[in-house]
Order: C-alpha cells, then structure tokens, then sequence
C-alpha cells in the first residue's frame, strides 16, 4: 500500500482550486484578474529595468536570513516548507553566484526566538550548498526572532566589510524568508530598522503565507521590496528577483577595485618541479584536504587557490577570473523592451519567431532592433534567462 | 474587454492626469459640484445621485453605502453644491453625527471642500460651518442662525433637554443628515427613556430642599420677582404658541402642542406650592420604589395610581418640566447641572402625563444579576423610536439616514414612522475583492457550531470555537478581533479556553487581549494590542458585540485583518424593557418580535465585521461562526456589499476549508496593489466617469429597495 510517500496524499493537501484560473466575466469582479495583475508585474519589471542608466551594486553581500521556526512543517509547499524552501535556496544559491561572480553570501536560521549563523559571508558555493543541504534535516520550533536574526546579519555584514576594507559602495543587503506571522523580539524592532537605514543595509522580505504589518514596515523603511508567495512558482519567481543586482544608492562615491586575475596553471605529471600542494581555501574546511598540482595563484603572495572567484585568505585581494566578470555585463546592458501590440492590429505572419508556436495570446511583443516578433512566453523568456535577443543574434551572423 | 489595451490607456491616463494635476466639477444631473479630490468612485457618484434627487423631492432618504468609500465628502459637497446652486430652496446643512472623533473627521473633510471652492471661485468664502463637539461650547447661539453649514452629535437635535436649547432655532429649509445612523432607533429611546433610582431621588430631595432655600431667601430680598413670574405664568405660554405658530421653532417632544394653548395650572403657579408639589411627588416615586416584586404598567395606569394615593393631577404634572425651567430661570440658578436630578423627575412627570401610548413603568427591586442586593429601579421606557424623531422629520424637508450598515432597508422607515422618498443601498466597486465574508458551521468533528442558547454550554461547541481561534491566529497575520455576544459569554468560554489548554497554543501565535467593562481597562488593552500589531507580535482582541469596540474603534489596514464573530448577537431578551418594546413593535407597527430581534442582532453583526475593512486598499476575513447565519433569513439582513461576496461556497463551511480559503485570500491579498490597478474599475477620472459605459454601470450600482 505504501507506494507513495505519507504526504503526498490529495486529501491531506490544500484544496487545490483549479477554476480559480478561469477569467471571470468582465463584471469587474476579478479574483482571475489578480493573476492578470501579477502578469502585468512581471512585463513592468523589466520594462523598468530597460533604462540601462542605472547604476547596479555589482559587488553584493546578501544575507539570507531563513525562518526555521515551527511555521516552517506547514505543508502547503510540497513536501514542506522547509524543505521547499532549502532546495530552492540551494538553485538560487547556485544562480546568485552565476550571475554575480564578485559577491558573497551568508546564511542565518532563526528559531526558539535565536538566531544562529549557518555560513558566513563567503564567495564560495560549495559551503553553503553543503549547509543547506545539511539543514534540511533540522526540526522547526518555536517562534523566529526579526530582531535577532538581523542583529546577526547586521554584525556579520559591518565586520566583513570594515575588517576587509571593501569600499563603501559595495552593496549590502539582507534578504528575510519569513514563514511564520509573528516574531519574538527582544527589543524595539522600530530602533533596529533606524540602525540599518543609517547604515544603508537593505532589507527585502519574502513572506511564506500573508503580509505582515512590521515587514511592510522594514522593507518599506530600507529600501526593500516585500513579497508574498502564491504557491511555489511564483515563490521560486520571487527569489529569482534576488539574483539581479540591486540599483546601486546613489550617494555612494565612485571608486576603484582591486582584482586579481589569476592564471590557472596546469603542471603536469611528468613536470619534475611540480609538486603536489594544498589549496588555501582547504584551511577552513572540514572537508578532506586534496593535494593538487595546478592551481590559480593569487597574483600578488602566491598562494593558491583551486576555485574562484574567491578572496585571497593572505592578501585579502578579490580574484575572478575574466569571464566571470563578462557574466555580470549583461546586468548593466539589458536587453531592452519589447514592443507590445494587440494581436488584432499586428498584420504578418502569426507564427513566433522564437518557439515557432502559433500567435495566441491578445498580445505579441516585436524586437525593436531586428523587427522579428514574438509570443508572450518567448518574451519572458528572452528577458529573464537569454538576456539577448535570437532574432537579432540571427542577423548578425548572417549579414 | 481586452485588459492590456485597457492597461495601456489606464496608464496613459494616469500619466495625463498626474501632469495636470485637477480637481473634479462635476456634473450630477445639472448641477454643478466640486470635489475636492482627483479621483471618484463610481459608487459616490452615484450616492450624489440619488441624494440630488432626494433634495429635489424635498422628501427624506435612507441611503446605504459601505464605510471607507467617502460617504462624508459625497455628502458635503453635493449639498453645499445644492445650497450654492439654490440658496432659497435649502438654507442651512446640519450633520449630525456621532461621536467627536467622526465630528471632526467630517470638519476636515468639510475644510478640505472649503479651501477647494476658494482656489476655483476666487471668491472670498461666504460660507459659515460650525462643530459643536464639546458641551463646553454651547454659547454660540447667535451664531448658529448664521452658519450655513452645522456639525454636531445627535443628541443636539433629538435629546429634548439638549435640543430645546440649541436646535430650536433652525430654519425650516435645513437639510438634516443622520450620519452612521444604523442606531437610531436606540438613540431615540435612549433620549426619551428615564431611569429613577433611590439615588436619584435623594438627590432630587436635596434639590428641592435647596429650592424651598432659595425661594424664601429671594422672598426677604427680592418678592417681586416672584410675583413677576407668577403672573408670566397667568399669562401662559402664549409666547411659546405663538413662536411656533409663525414656525420659528423646532417643536419639544417634552412639549406637547396643547398644553401651549393653556396656562400654567393655578396649583403649581406660585413657587411654594410648585415645590410643595414636587416634594408630594417625590414622596409618591419613593414609595413606589418600596417594592419586593416587579411591577409594569401603563403611564394611564400609573396616572390613575398616583391620582388615587396622592392626589395629583394629570394637568400639573403636564407642566411639571416647563414650571421647573421657569422656577430655575427666575431663581437665576447659574449652575444647572447640580439641579440634574430634579430636571429628570420632572421631565418624567411631563412625559408620563402626555404619553398615553409608546412608553412603560417597569418598577425592579433588584437587578437580574445580583437578586439579593435591594436596589430599584423605576425604568420609564420609551419603546416608540419615533416620538423623539416626529418633530425632526415633521419640521425639515429633507432628513437623510445613511450608514454603512442600515440593511434590512425598509425597517428604518418603519419603525421611525416617516415615508422616504429614497431608499437605496449602494455596493462597493473594487478592483480586487477585498473582503472574504465566511459563514462557519460546523467543527472538523462535523459539531454544529452555534450560540444557541441550549448548546452554548457544549463541551464539543465551546472547543470547536477555540479551535477556530486558534487555528485563524496562525494564518491571520498581525490583528484578529473576535466578538462575542455578551460579556458573561465571553467570560465561561475563555475560562473553559484556559482550561482546556487552548488559550496557551493561542499565545504561541498571538498575543490575547480582553475588553472588559471598565473603559480605562479596555483602553489600554486596545493600546497594547495595537503595540503588538505594530511590531510583528501579532495579538487578538477578544471583545463583545454592542460594546465599546465594536461601535466606535476602526481596525484599519493591520489592525484587523479578521474579524471573528461568535455567535449571533442578539440582544438579552430576558429584559422586561425589550420584551416591552417588542410587544409594542409587533401591536404597533406590525414587526413580529423575530423579525426584529434578528434585525437587531444581524445589525450588530454587520456593525462589527464591519470594523475591519476601512476603505479599498484595506482588506480582511469576516468570519461569522455560528450556522444559523447561513440561513436565509440572517443572510438576507447582511448589508448588501457584504452579501454580494458571500458566495454559496462560503456557507457552513468547517474549520479547515475556512483555514483553506482564508489562507488563500490573504496571499492574493498581499500581492501588490497599486492605484493603478484601481482606475477604471472603481476609482475614476472625470473622463472615465463621463463615458457612457460607465455611466450605466453606476446605474446598477444603486439598488432601490
């Protein structure tokens, strides 16, 4: 009989309402229509973002702050929202450090009114993978504290920046997956939120279930956004936000970084001055220490190192490699809009130059520089992950 | 309907508009109207409508329309609009409302519309309004029969103590608005209503002790006055009559017409046997109050009574309160307030005499609570609503009645005994649906969940009710208010909450807190709940239909995200007065007591789901956990926006479906909502209003009951 997993059953799950889909008629009454609003978001988005002239924190330090606390078993994410929210930690974790090479990550669980540090602020992807795949088999209890845990993020955010002399506008942010309604604090959260707008840390929330007044609050203050999910998509959809660097504050000074680009250096085997060394980043790791012939060494001590972008342990010096960088161009070159017509006045072949589908929705969106149009979902697409345009690419190579 | 297109033009709109930033004039049927906003609901408009046509009519209205969709600045401005397009046919605005934090709302609005119509007309303001929020300033008398505009609560014009000495004076041409007029009825009785206790009337003793004082003081110093007002007194009322002849003045209730035509009756013109009398009377009422068992009558049978052990006549009790006013101006008593006691008795001794019908002498030794403390009661119970509001219906050409909840229409007309020429009720347009009406019925152990007085004891109901507390205090974020339909309710059901271990699982989610009686308590209760909302905590109010919070205290936005209502609240109908008043519906008016009793409670209902949504970007669960309001006939008595989204998937729902549904309201709900969104659908520009589309459907949006 036990087939299928205990949870997985219909009857234990939410009513899935499934007419709710359906437009309603044009009465006004519009619960489908809040999906229509979502959509319209969604295309405004990047509409917004189509300027171009803004000027994007590049170099990020992101807080993930994960609510751990007894709210967190609801199983109205699949199979729970632990470890729903964990897996796509995990994706986004991955996507983050793809799409912004130069920054870092850290993680905090809050639970029984604590918080607790999962990883520090660090480069790497491996170690809080690790951690996070570690966490999903820790039980949820009690209430979360705000309080505490951005008192954390707080503490680790000021310590990494000043000890390393990172210049001031690299940009700091914390990003709070709330799942519970209430939190225990140990103090005036309002004093708190004063604290990270003087030191201009940014707050975004994701809320598991329903708006809380005190996160409206707090995203509203620092500058955040806030956001609750509707179910899973549209929370892996949120999350997604996160990975795009943030528009930098505008009073932050220009400046100059130092970077090291490290050649990777190959010794083989029959090399007879190449002896087998430890990477640096194997000091603090638990993990099994490997020898390793070649490496990447830091340009300016030497030491090496067999992963980037990682900083120097030595010299504190950041090091990427050239191709990470060119992954964070597109941020600051988006493609731009596409130009949205109702499919009634557009005349010409009602096929997508994309996916080949037929032309169905009441719009189609036309590239402005190669004239080539495109379905609704090809557009998103094209936006979200291409980030250039086919048709265009399509041109170029022909001509 | 193709929404990109629209959103398109919405936002081209939109980007129009907020480069020219205008106020709306508007056109409401050929009059022109200032707003002082740049947007409209389609559902003002309308109201502006139906509230033209009523002044047109010169006739009276009961208008319905949901509170947060700015009934107060619709209001205003259409009839300031009126009294400038035809200052001949309407003279003067009073708006009565009904407490003074909504008075001065209703003047900022006021001020608002005010400082609009000086920037567009250039013109220096002629226009003069006036708040009496404070029974401090009473002195402005003269001013008043200037002031074209007159703010003040209710009791100034239908509490015949007060309103004889502030609202006699206005013109015939006013128009009258009874705002968040759901109540009254209540408003009425209560303002002709009298309660005598043995307090009361020791104090009255000591007051006519002072009298008798005074009177042979003045007597040594100064006997002409007296003689003076003695032979006023000869001359009668006569300049009463004629004052309200020539119309100047808003007829008393106190002050039946006859007793105007006929002199002061010879046995209580001089102040001696004036006092002498009430001294008499005041021994007959002590007596009276000497009594181990209940005792209702009739005002003719208390006539007769008193005629037979004391000798007192209809006649003089008749002008038992004029005498009074007359004795203490005479006396040139400046501190009124001190002879409070012997002004109610006789206010009762003039009211019992010239009421025949409409009122009842219940006489209690004790309290139903406490039946071994001695503690009496004389209740004089007006049980007619009408009678304290006849002259203001008789007198003004147009009386409005409008409140967010006056659902079911046709009963205010009734049982206030006027013909409205308008009965509407107006729904709320929105863009999003934000309120979730959910009618609970049973457990998740299939246990009807009910206030019914034979299961309100039930172990399994009382439990079912706790869990549905405590499973909305985990979905619900920040605010949940619940009602209960007494105190005493209240009170069995929490206790049973804590022992069976309900009340702790709550406060792992929330914080709890209780309205009780005492005001101070309760204020501080509702400050720290409100703190604990603020920062995140969470907290439930636990408090009681018709008490303070759920009449007067808004739960905006964060404040209440659910409201839950236990039970049915109907009114205690053990209570003599209420069976009286019921007995005298159904002879009079023809209302059979279940009628009503449900009108009344499902009112309180309404009144207190109500308190959650305040406006359309605000939204919130109502939750109404008893079955028997999924029947019809409660149903039927919601107010009309809140019906329209109870949705037969909403009825007798358990506990776990609501959890469902709730859960998933409050996740669209927290989707991002901007002013956008709105326009076109339930905010509108001038443009869209004057589209021809929208113009019909503004039509479906008034509903003439």
């Amino acid at each position: 009989m036990d087939e299928e997993p205990e949870r997985a059953k219909r009857w234990e799950g939410g009513y899935e309402r499934t007419w709710e889909v359906l437009k309603e008629d044009e009465s006004g009454s519009l619960k489908a229509s809040v999906e229509d609003i979502l959509f319209q978001a969604k295309r405004k988005r990047y509409m917004s973002e189509g300027h171009g002239q803004v000027r994007l924190g590049m170099m990020r330090h992101l807080f993930v702050i994960i609510d751990s606390s007894r709210s967190m078993e609801d199983q109205d994410l699949r199979p729970n929202r632990l470890t729903s929210t964990l897996k796509l930690m995990e994706f986004f974790v991955e996507e983050y450090f793809d799409q912004n090479p130069i920054s870092q990550i850290g993680i905090i669980t809050t639970k029984n009114k604590r918080a607790e540090k999962l990883t520090d602020l660090a480069g790497n992807p491996k170690k809080h993978l690790a951690a996070l795949k570690k966490a999903v088999d820790s039980t949820c209890v009690g209430e979360p504290s705000l309080y505490n845990s951005l008192n954390v993020a707080i503490t680790g955010l000021v310590l990494t920046i000043y000890t390393l002399h990172m210049p001031a506008h690299t940009s700091k942010e914390i990003l709070v997956i709330f799942s519970s309604l209430t939190t225990c604090d140990p103090a005036n959260i309002y004093e708190l939120i004063k604290t990270l707008n003087a030191l201009k840390i940014r707050v975004s929330v994701i809320g598991l279930s329903a708006e809380v007044r005190v996160c409206t609050i707090l995203t509203r203050e620092t500058g955040g956004s806030y956001n609750v999910i509707l179910d899973e998509s549209h929370f892996k959809e949120l999350l997604m936000l996160h990975v795009k660097p943030p528009p930098a504050s505008s009073s932050s000074e220009c400046s100059l970084i130092r970077m090291g680009f490290p050649q990777h250096v190959i010794a083989s085997m029959s090399d007879q001055d190449a002896k087998p060394s430890f990477s640096m980043s194997h000091l603090d790791s638990t993990g099994e220490p490997g020898l390793t012939l070649g490496g990447y060494y830091c340009p300016q001590c030497r030491a090496k190192y067999t992963e980037l972008p990682v900083e120097c342990k030595v010299c504190g010096l950041t090091l990427v490699s050239a191709p990470h960088l060119a992954r964070s161009f597109h941020h600051l070159f988006p493609l731009e809009a596409f130009q949205e017509t109702p499919l009634e006045e557009y005349e010409g072949e009602r096929f997508c130059e994309a996916c080949q589908g037929e032309l169905k929705d009441k719009s189609v969106f036309t590239c402005l520089a190669c004239k080539k149009v495109f379905c609704v979902e090809c557009d998103l697409f094209i936006h979200d992950t291409l980030h250039c345009c086919p048709g265009c690419m399509q041109t170029d190579r022909t001509s | 309907m193709i929404p990109k297109l629209c959103y398109f033009l919405k936002l081209l709109v939109f980007i129009i508009l907020n480069n020219l930033i205008l106020k709306l004039k508007l056109n409401i049927d050929g009059l022109l109207v200032y707003f002082p906003y740049d947007y409209i609901y389609p559902e003002q408009y309308s109201y502006m409508l139906e509230l033209k046509r009523t002044l047109d009519a010169k006739g009276h209205g009961v208008l319905e329309m949901p509170s947060g969709t700015g009934k107060t600045i619709s209001l205003l401005s259409l009839i300031v609009a009126y009294q400038k397009a035809y200052p001949l046919e309407v003279t003067k605005l009073v708006y009565c409302s009904r407490t003074v934090p909504e008075i001065e709302k209703v003047v900022e609005e006021l001020r608002k519309l005010m400082d609009y119509y000086t920037k567009q007309t250039e013109a220096k303001n002629d226009f003069l309004a006036l708040a009496l929020s404070s029974r401090k300033n009473l002195c402005i008398h003269p001013e008043i029969l200037h002031a074209n505009i007159v703010v003040y609560s209710y009791h100034y014009l239908l509490d015949p103590k007060i309103a004889d000495l502030v609202s006699k004076e206005l013109a015939k041409k006013s128009v009258v608005v009874f705002d968040e007029a759901h109540n009254i009825d209540n408003v009425c009785i209560d303002s002709m209503s009298v309660n005598i206790t043995r307090r009361t009337l020791d104090r009255c003793q000591t007051n006519v002790e002072t009298l008798q004082n005074t009177i042979s003081r003045i007597k040594e110093t100064d006997a002409a006055k007296l003689r003076e007002e003695y032979s006023r007194l000869v001359e009668g009322l006569k300049e009463a009559n004629v004052a309200r002849e020539t119309d100047m003045y808003l007829s008393n209730p106190v002050l039946p017409d006859e007793i105007l035509q006929e002199a002061v009756p010879g046995s209580i013109r001089t102040a001696e046997h004036f006092v002498g009398f009430m001294k008499r009377f005041l021994e007959y009422l002590k007596a009276r109050l000497r009594i181990h068992h209940v005792v209702q009558e009739s005002a003719p049978q208390f006539l007769k009574d008193i005629y037979e052990k004391v000798c007192i006549d209809r006649k003089p009790l008749r002008f038992c309160a004029e005498r009074l006013r007359s004795l203490l101006r005479t006396l040139e008593i400046a501190d009124i307030a001190d002879f409070s006691a012997i002004t109610l008795i006789s206010h009762f001794a003039t009211l019992v005499s010239t009421y025949s019908k409409g009122f009842t002498i219940i006489i209690e030794p004790f309290e139903d609570r406490t039946p071994t403390i001695a503690n009496p009661v004389l209740h004089f119970s007006c049980m007619d609503p009408s009678i304290a509001i006849k002259p203001v219906f008789g007198r003004f050409q147009s009386v409005i009645i409008t409140s967010g909840t006056l659902s079911p229409l046709d009963i205010y007309p009734r049982i206030l005994d006027f013909r409205p020429v308008t009965v509407a009720s107006f729904t709320m347009t929105l863009a999003r649906t934000c309120l979730c009406p959910l009618i609970v019925g049973r457990g998740n152990d299939q246990v009807a969940m009910t206030s019914k007085f034979e299961t309100r004891e039930d172990f399994a109901v009382i439990r079912n009710y706790g869990n549905l507390l405590l499973e909305m205090s985990a979905i619900v974020p920040d605010g949940i208010v619940a009602f209960f339909t007494s105190y005493i309710y209240m009170e069995n059901i929490v206790a049973s909450w804590y022992e069976q271990g309900i009340l702790e699982n709550i406060q792992r989610n929330k914080l709890i807190f209780i309205e009780t009686q005492d005001a101070a308590e309760t204020s501080m209760a509702l400050e720290k709940y409100q703190e604990a909302c603020e920062n995140g905590r969470g907290a439930i109010l636990l408090s009681v239909a018709r008490g303070k919070v759920s009449e007067g205290i808004d739960f905006v936005h964060h404040y209440g995200r659910a409201v839950i209502m236990f039970g049915v609240p109907y009114v205690y109908t053990q209570s003599r007065i209420l069976k009286a008043r019921l007995e005298y519906l159904r002879d009079q008016f023809q209302i059979r007591e279940n009628d009503f009793l449900t009108f009344d409670a499902m009112r309180h209902a309404a009144q207190c789901v109500g308190r959650a949504i305040r406006g359309k970007t605000d939204y919130g669960l109502m939750i109404f956990a008893d079955k028997r309001y999924a029947r019809a006939d409660k149903r039927g008595k919601l107010p009309r926006w809140i019906q329209e989204h109870l949705t037969d998937g909403s009825l007798n729902l358990t506990i776990d479906e609501t959890v469902q549904l709730g859960k998933h309201f409050l996740r669209q709900m927290a989707q991002p909502f901007r002013q956008e969104d709105q326009l076109g659908l339930s905010l509108l520009t001038l443009e869209q209003l004057q589209s021809e589309d929208m113009l019909q459907k503004i039509a479906q949006i008034a509903q003439q009951a």
